[in-house]
């Protein structure tokens, strides 16, 4: 189990597209990911999860990744994140 | 899209229709029907050779007949005459009226067709330009099934033995409409693309492991419909892990049919998964977006609303000193 703080930039948050970038990350590997704001905690692999978080912009969300791959996919969603998912940063 | 339509072809399968009669011995003319345009040759007859589209159908009205009527003999012979100076595939009169006897003679010797019809002339342009758009309409065949699921036209498509039929026949079983399976014919007309059997095949099925079946003779008049407009085309692929599926639904996906822009969407398919409830939910949810109602959009729209007033709650409270 790996577990990683994370901010969101985006400035609309995580809308339904970025929400869609990040289940395609999660998706591609075997451990399970879990994204927690809050106190609420959803699986990254899910779309409407990921979606009802509604992380705004600022909002700081945890990682929770269990399984084999987990090192990898903490790095890789760690990656996105900060990046802003190759998207402008405002 | 057929190069030709002969006029034998066109009176056989219209003469009642439109109501009309032939006046001269032979129906094959010097040209075959090449346009589904008509052409009224006023301004032929009173020798403005101009743009004398001589190629398509001739239509003569009361217009033509009246201005022939007001010329001496001499006048008519050579007006009439101007007509013939170059093939025509058909001449038709409209309203049932006379035909001035040079008209006749003439195309007797020409071998041209002379035909009638007891309709109105702009009824009769006008139903006969609709008829002629959809014999030229560029057409095509298409590998699929084409069901009628709630009044929406699902072609679906995808490689062969995939299930297409299955889950046409499926569809059928639960009430749903087959128009076509395994071939079906593709015809532009105006926007939409218009889906039906060919004539020979129509509503045959075959099944894997049964062999062929008759879909109306199994399960009655009401499982099957002649023609269908494809509204979506529902293309079938295999599951493929490592590729990504749509999963919000934001974006359009369309397929070109005949030039055709019609809306597409793709369903990863595996063993045990329900495409039949798949099929009617794209079925229904096209129906909602045609109504403008949008799941995805909503939603989205939904998130971003309440994320936002969330961020001027944040910037507030991180700004409220007291």
């Amino acid at each position: 189990m790996v577990t990683g703080k994370i901010k969101v930039l985006n400035e609309t948050g995580i809308h339904l597209r970025l929400a869609n970038e990040i289940v395609s990350a999660a998706s591609k590997f075997e451990a399970t990911v879990m994204l927690e704001k809050e106190g609420l905690e959803v699986n990254a692999k899910s779309m409407l999860g990921v979606a009802m978080l509604g992380a705004e912009q600022g909002a700081e969300l945890t990682l929770n990744i269990e399984g084999s791959d987990e090192q990898d996919a903490l790095d890789t969603l760690t990656g996105l994140f900060e990046t802003n998912f190759g998207r402008e940063m405002i | 899209m057929p190069q030709e339509y002969t006029v034998k072809e066109f009176f056989e399968e219209n003469s009642e229709e439109f109501d009309l009669e032939v006046l001269t011995d032979n129906l094959g003319g010097p040209i075959p029907i090449t346009s589904e345009d008509i052409h009224r040759p006023a301004f032929a007859l009173t020798g403005f050779m101009e743009n004398f589209l001589h190629k398509r159908i001739q239509i003569i009205g009361e217009t033509e007949l009246l201005y022939l009527e007001s010329l001496d003999k001499g006048q008519v012979a050579d007006a009439v005459a101007r007509l013939f100076s170059q093939p025509l595939p058909c001449i038709i009169v409209t309203k049932g009226l006379d035909v001035p006897k040079k008209l006749l003679d003439l195309t007797v010797e020409h071998g041209v067709p002379l035909l009638r019809t007891t309709m109105q002339t702009t009824e009769f342009i006008h139903e006969l330009t609709g008829y002629l758009e959809l014999i030229f309409a560029p057409r095509t065949l298409i590998h699929g099934s084409l069901v009628d699921v709630y009044g929406v036209g699902l072609l679906f498509s995808g490689r062969s033995a995939i299930g297409k039929s299955e889950i046409a026949l499926d569809l059928v079983e639960r009430g749903h409409r087959l128009v076509a399976d395994d071939v079906v014919e593709t015809v532009r007309h105006g926007d939409a693309i218009l889906g039906r059997g060919r004539e020979h095949l129509k509503h045959y099925m075959e099944i894997r492991g049964i062999g062929i079946i008759n879909v109306m003779d199994v399960f009655g008049i009401r499982a099957v419909r002649i023609q269908k407009r494809v509204e979506v085309v529902v293309q079938l692929e295999d599951w493929d892990p490592s590729k990504d599926w749509d999963r919000h639904g934001l974006d359009e996906h369309y397929t070109d049919i005949l030039g055709i822009e019609v809306r597409q969407v793709v369903i990863p398919i595996f063993p045990g998964k329900n495409i039949t409830v798949i099929a009617e939910t794209i079925a229904l949810n096209h129906m909602l977006k045609v109504y403008g109602i949008d799941a995805a959009k909503r939603l989205d729209q939904q998130l971003l609303d309440m994320m936002e007033s969330d961020k001027k709650t944040r910037r507030y409270l991180l700004y409220d000193h007291e």
